[in-house]
Formats: C-alpha cells, sequence, structure tokens
C-alpha cells in the first residue's frame, strides 16, 4: 500500500511539474512572434511608402521638365523670330533706301516707299519693344544695345531719306549715307550677335536640362537600388523568418508527439503499476495473512481439544477463534476485490465467472457468462484487460444502466479474442456521453493493439465490444515463460 | 485397526505443524510425510503410497489442483481433500475435476479435517459446511432469478437415490451393489441424470449434489 502511495504521489509530483511549465513556454514565443511581426510590418510599410514616394516624384519631375523645356522652346523661338524680323526690316529699308535714291523726287512712288519705311521701322521697333518687355531683367541688356542702335539706324535712315528727298543729285548726302551703311552694318552684327548668344544660351539650357535629366537618373537609380536592396533584405528577412517559424512548428509538433508518446507510456505504466501493486497486496493478504490466519485457527482448534476442563479458558479461544475467522473472511475478500487469485490460479473464465456470481449476488442483476475456446493459459495482460474491462462494465450496468440481465461473452479464434458484454439497460447515446469509465478501458483495450466499440442508443441497452489481436503461439509462450 | 497414512501438502510451515498437531491427537491417524510444493508432494504420493494427501491449493513449483490430477491419475487408489482459502464454487469446481474427493476451507480445518479424512477414506465425499452452504445459497438464488423450474423436480425418487450414492462418491458398481441391480441399469440412470439436469461429467453431478444440500 506504502508503495502504491508513494508512486502515485510521484506521478503527481511530474504532472504538476509538467504543467507549470507549459504556460511560460507558449508565452515566450507569443510575445517574440508579435515583434518580428511588427517588424514585418513596419518593413514593408517603409519599402511601400518608399516606392509610392519615388513613383510621385518622377511623375512630377517628368512633368516639370516638359513644362520647362517646352517654354524655354518657346521663349527661343520668340527670340528668333523677333531678331528674324529686325533682320528683314533692316533689309527691306537698305532695299527700300537705295530705291528710294534711283527714283524720281517728288513722285509717288518716293512718298510710297517713305511710308513703306516707315511701317517697316515701326513693325520691327514694336516686335522688339515687346520682345524686350517679355524678357527678364537679366537678359535685356543686350537687345536694348540691339534697340539703341536700331533705333539711331532708323533716325539716320530717315533724315538720309529727308535729304534724298530735298537734294538728290547734291553730294551731301553721300556721307550720311555711309554712315547709315555702316549703322546698317552694325545693326546686322549686333543682331548676329545676339542671335549667336540666343543660339548659345539655348544649347547651353538643353546642356543644363540634360545634366538635370541625369541627375534625376541618377537618383532613380539610387533610389532604385535602395528599394530594390530593402526589398531584397526584406524578403530575405521574411523568407528566414518563415523557415524560423516552420523549424520552431516543426519541434513544437515534434515535441508534442513526444508527449503523446510519453503521457501514453506513462498512463501504460500507471495501469500496469498499479495492476502489479494490487496483485502482490492480494497475493500478500492471501498467502501471508490468509494463511498465517488459518494457521492460528488451526491451533486454535487444537487448544480447545487439548484443555477441554476450564469453560473461560474455553471461551477465551473461542473469542479467538471468531476474531480470526472473522479477520480471514475480511483479508479474503479483500484480497479478491484487489485482484481475484481466480484470474492467476484458474484462468481468464473462472474469473469472470467468479466475478458475474458476485455482481448477482451484490446488486440482484442476473449476469449470465459464456464461453468459447478460452485458453486458461492467455497471456497475463490479456486477462487483466478483460477483466478489469468486464468488472468496469458490470459496475456501469448496475450503476447507471439499471439493467437486470447481462451477458458476457468471450471467445477466443485463432488469433482474436473477442469479448462482448450486452445489457438490456436503459443505455445511452454512444455518439456523445464518454465516461471516464469508457476512457480507460479504451486505453486498456489500445495498449494491446485491440479494438472497442460501444454501441448504444437511449432505451436500447447497451453492447459493448472488445476485439483484441492475440500474438502468435511462439510469443504467448515466451510472455508466459517470462 | 491399520492407521490412516497422511501426508500433509502446505507451503506454510505454521499450517503444517497446526495440521500435524491436530491429526496427531487422533489414534487412527498417522502424518508419514510433509512437503512444501506441488512437484514434492506428487513425488511423495508415489513413493509413500499414502491413504490420504491433504492438499493445499495454493503452492508454489505445481499448484495443489495440478498436483492432484497428477496423483490421482498415478494412483487412484490415493484420496485427496483439498484445503483452500476459497469458497467460489469455480475452485470447487476445479478440484472436483481434478479428482479431489474432498473440498475444506483452511478456517474450518479444525473443525472439519478429521470427519473430511475419515469420509473420503471411506470413498465418500466431503465438503466444508460453509462451501455446501453457499453453493446451495448460490443455486437457489440463480433459480430465482432466472425463475426457472428447478430441475430435481424432473428427476425420479430411483434417480434422486442414484444420484445421491454417485455424489458421495461411489462407483456404478458400488451403486448397483447397494441398490441391487446391474451396474447397466445404474449406468442408464446416471445418464438421464446428467441429461436431465444438464450435466456433463461426475464433477459437475458432485458439485450439483452439493449445491442442492444432497451431499455435505
Amino acid at each position: 500500500m506504502a508503495t502504491l502511495s508513494k508512486l502515485a504521489e510521484q506521478d503527481g509530483e511530474q504532472m504538476t511539474e509538467v504543467k507549470r511549465d507549459q504556460p511560460v513556454a507558449s508565452k515566450a514565443p507569443s510575445r517574440e512572434w508579435f515583434g518580428s511581426r511588427a517588424a514585418l510590418f513596419a518593413g514593408f510599410g517603409t519599402l511601400l511608402i518608399l516606392m509610392a514616394t519615388v513613383s510621385i516624384d518622377s511623375l512630377y519631375t517628368l512633368e516639370a521638365f516638359e513644362t520647362h523645356d517646352t517654354q524655354i522652346r518657346q521663349e527661343f523661338f520668340y527670340r528668333e523670330h523677333t531678331l528674324e524680323q529686325v533682320r528683314t526690316g533692316v533689309y527691306e529699308s537698305g532695299d527700300i533706301i537705295s530705291d528710294y535714291a534711283v527714283i524720281e523726287s517728288d513722285s509717288p512712288s518716293q512718298e510710297r516707299l517713305r511710308s513703306e519705311f516707315q511701317s517697316i521701322r515701326n513693325g520691327t521697333t514694336a516686335s522688339l519693344k515687346a520682345c524686350i518687355e517679355s524678357l527678364p531683367a537679366d537678359k535685356r541688356e543686350r537687345f536694348e544695345h540691339l534697340a539703341d542702335e536700331l533705333e539711331r539706324y532708323w533716325l539716320k535712315g530717315d533724315r538720309l531719306l529727308a535729304l534724298l528727298a530735298t537734294e538728290k543729285k547734291g553730294f551731301g548726302h553721300s556721307a550720311l549715307r555711309s554712315d547709315v551703311l555702316s549703322q546698317y552694318a552694325e545693326v546686322l552684327a549686333i543682331t548676329r550677335e545676339v542671335r549667336a548668344v540666343n543660339d548659345s544660351e539655348l544649347k547651353e539650357t538643353d546642356r543644363r536640362i540634360a545634366e538635370t535629366f541625369a541627375q534625376f537618373r541618377r537618383r532613380l537609380l539610387v533610389f532604385g537600388m535602395i528599394g530594390f536592396s530593402f526589398g531584397l533584405i526584406l524578403a530575405t528577412t521574411t523568407i528566414v523568418y518563415a523557415g524560423q517559424l516552420e523549424k520552431s512548428l516543426q519541434e513544437k509538433y515534434r515535441e508534442s508527439l513526444q508527449a503523446q508518446r510519453e503521457l501514453k507510456e506513462l498512463s501504460k505504466r500507471l495501469v500496469d503499476a498499479e495492476e502489479r501493486e494490487r496483485r502482490a497486496i492480494s497475493r500478500e493478504l492471501h498467502d501471508e495473512v490468509g494463511q498465517s490466519l488459518s494457521a492460528l485457527l488451526i491451533d486454535v482448534g487444537n487448544l480447545t481439544e487439548m484443555c477441554s476442563e476450564d469453560a473461560a479458558f474455553r471461551q477465551g479461544l473461542q473469542r479467538i477463534k471468531t476474531l480470526a475467522e472473522n479477520c480471514v473472511n475480511e483479508v479474503r475478500n479483500m484480497a479478491l476485490l484487489l485482484r481475484p487469485s481466480m484470474l492467476d490460479d484458474l484462468g481468464l473464465v473462472a474469473a469472470l465467472d467468479w466475478q458475474a456470481r458476485e455482481t448477482s449476488k451484490r446488486t440482484g442483476m442476473l449476469v449470465e457468462t459464456v464461453d468459447e475456446n478460452v485458453s486458461e493459459s492467455l497471456p497475463e495482460e490479456y486477462k487483466t484487460c478483460v477483466y478489469r474491462i468486464v468488472q468496469e462494465a458490470l459496475n456501469n450496468c448496475s450503476k447507471h444502466a439499471y439493467a437486470k440481465n447481462v451477458r458476457v461473452v468471450v471467445r477466443q479464434e485463432s488469433n482474436h479474442l473477442r469479448v462482448s458484454i450486452e445489457d438490456d439497460g436503459k443505455g445511452f447515446d454512444a455518439n456523445r456521453v464518454r465516461g471516464l469509465g469508457l476512457v480507460g478501458m479504451n486505453e486498456r483495450v489500445s495498449q494491446l493493439g485491440g479494438v472497442l466499440k460501444v454501441e448504444s442508443d437511449p432505451a436500447q441497452g447497451t453492447c459493448l465490444r472488445v476485439d483484441l489481436p492475440l500474438p502468435k503461439a511462439s510469443d504467448v509462450s515466451g510472455e508466459l515463460n517470462s | 485397526m491399520k492407521k490412516l497414512r497422511i501426508l500433509l501438502a502446505d507451503d506454510h510451515i505454521l499450517m503444517r505443524s497446526g495440521l500435524r498437531a491436530l491429526l496427531e491427537r487422533q489414534p487412527n491417524l498417522e502424518v508419514v510425510g510433509e512437503s512444501e510444493n506441488g512437484r514434492e508432494t506428487v513425488a511423495l504420493a508415489a513413493s509413500l503410497k499414502p491413504d490420504v494427501v491433504v492438499m493445499d491449493v495454493g503452492m508454489p513449483v505445481l499448484s495443489g489442483i495440478e498436483a492432484t490430477q497428477t496423483i490421482v491419475t498415478q494412483n487412484p487408489t490415493v484420496a485427496v481433500v483439498i484445503l483452500s482459502m476459497h469458497a467460489d464454487e469455480s475452485y470447487v469446481m476445479r478440484a472436483l475435476k481434478a479428482g479431489a474427493r474432498g473440498y475444506l476451507l483452511k478456517d474450518s480445518a479444525a473443525a472439519d479435517l478429521i470427519g473430511a479424512i475419515q469420509a473420503i477414506s471411506q470413498g465418500k465425499s466431503f465438503f466444508s459446511p460453509k462451501v455446501s452452504r453457499i453453493l446451495a445459497e448460490d443455486y437457489v438464488r440463480v433459480l430465482k432469478q432466472k425463475g426457472a423450474v428447478d430441475t430435481y423436480d424432473l428427476l425420479t425418487s430411483r434417480e434422486r437415490e442414484i444420484l445421491q450414492l454417485l455424489a458421495e462418491g461411489k462407483t456404478n458398481k458400488e451403486v448397483a451393489t447397494a441398490l441391487n441391480i446391474s451396474p447397466y441399469t445404474v449406468e442408464t440412470h446416471r445418464s438421464h441424470i446428467l441429461q436431465k439436469l444438464n450435466l456433463h461429467n461426475s464433477a459437475e453431478l458432485v458439485l450439483y449434489a452439493v449445491r442442492k444440500g444432497i451431499i455435505s
């Protein structure tokens, strides 16, 4: 008994230790997982924001480039056009001056030429002025210089025309004429110069645009590289992390399988230990205590025979005898309840018969046993398994099912041991109810690789079927020898 | 008068000495040997040829029941009385099948053993009163629970007479002599009895008689 309870205590301690460990082990990874998840969220979020920023920036920059470029080109063409107009105006006015010199004075065509000259002058000056006004302050200088020179040219041209109108054949105008010509050349030269500058400015702008574009490309490349690297790191991290998760999951799975195996092993050992202890105690009670008490009874009987005279003495002996008889009965019943000696002495069938008779006597339930070909030398664990299952089932029949009749059938076939326990009790819903007793039976049966089936419906009675595969004959004899 | 020679078989030394003291007080009994396991008992029974073996059930090496079977097969003249802790029918049945003539409970051995030895040495059966009572009670209870008819009522008075004699351990021939009929008639009656009571062999017949309280 002491060994048994100690064993139970030890097992209890182990169990509680296991339970204490579990919450700690499961808490830590969950916190870790939460941290990693946050990091992943942050990483992917940053990557997405980065990509969006780069895309918006690129679109914006490209659009700005386009607008800027168009504007610059428009401005360039506008200036170019104005300069061209100035040049044409100057050429045309030159032609007018030449024509003016060769035609008759006071003729209507002279008048026409002068008005033409005036209109060219006005048009050109107005265009140039408008152009200057459209220019930013820092670029006006050259154009203003051109405008001044052009104005001087017009003045000189105008003076020459006036002079030609009065004294065509005179020589006074030749000086003025050369002056006008030089001014003409001057204006054209300035125009060319301005054009060249304008041209070079355009080229400069193109160059700058190209440079900015290259810069933009570099920036895009850098951003792309950063994004790519970041993504790569993120992907690698994720893969590594997922791998770790998978590994830890596998580890956990293995651990849980292992724990399951250990639990099964433990429960098997518990069942075995319980049975072993029961048998040991039962044997001890029966063989030692019971036999000693029986011997005591014989001796008391002898004593009673030997001194038949003293009545008080005989009474004392009688009391001892009664006491010892009660003790023997007590011990015998205890031993039988722990583990019936028939199971070891006479085999499974005798033990089941005894169990059936005892149950009948105790509960009033009629228990019938039927056996077919059941060997007396079944392996120990099979006998115990079947006996304990029938015991539990009979217990259930009387306690829960309120059965009146129970039929226990044990049949041994070539490689199977089949047991069925059928009652006419109130039954239960076998699909829903699963008591601890059934779990225990199932445990015992599955330890021997067998199958336990419960067929029951409310008001239909219950049929419990057990099918145990038997080891081969050679194994059986091995079991018996050991 | 020739003393009855007795062999004591019990693995418990206190038990043996108690029994020896009990038996040796009787002038007509003599303990010729003691053994403490089944195999030794078989050997001693063969060499000593005792009249009665007082046999414990639970013994090491070879159980008392198996030893009984061997001894009775080898020496049909040796009568065996089983001493057991158990009043259960399965043990009684097994002892009878093995060939024992008597079945005693250890706690009533002091009172019953002498009578049992004398009875079985005369070829009769003997059961502890407590065993008979328990078996009879069981029998009555089962009959009541089943609501079945007592098959004993099916027997004729002649058959009941023969049943009692057979259950007491007499052979067909002895029964025939006692009743002054032929052994063949006895055999016919016997098979009728077995059939009516749904029994299969002599051991079951004896057990039935004990249950019914026909013998004790």
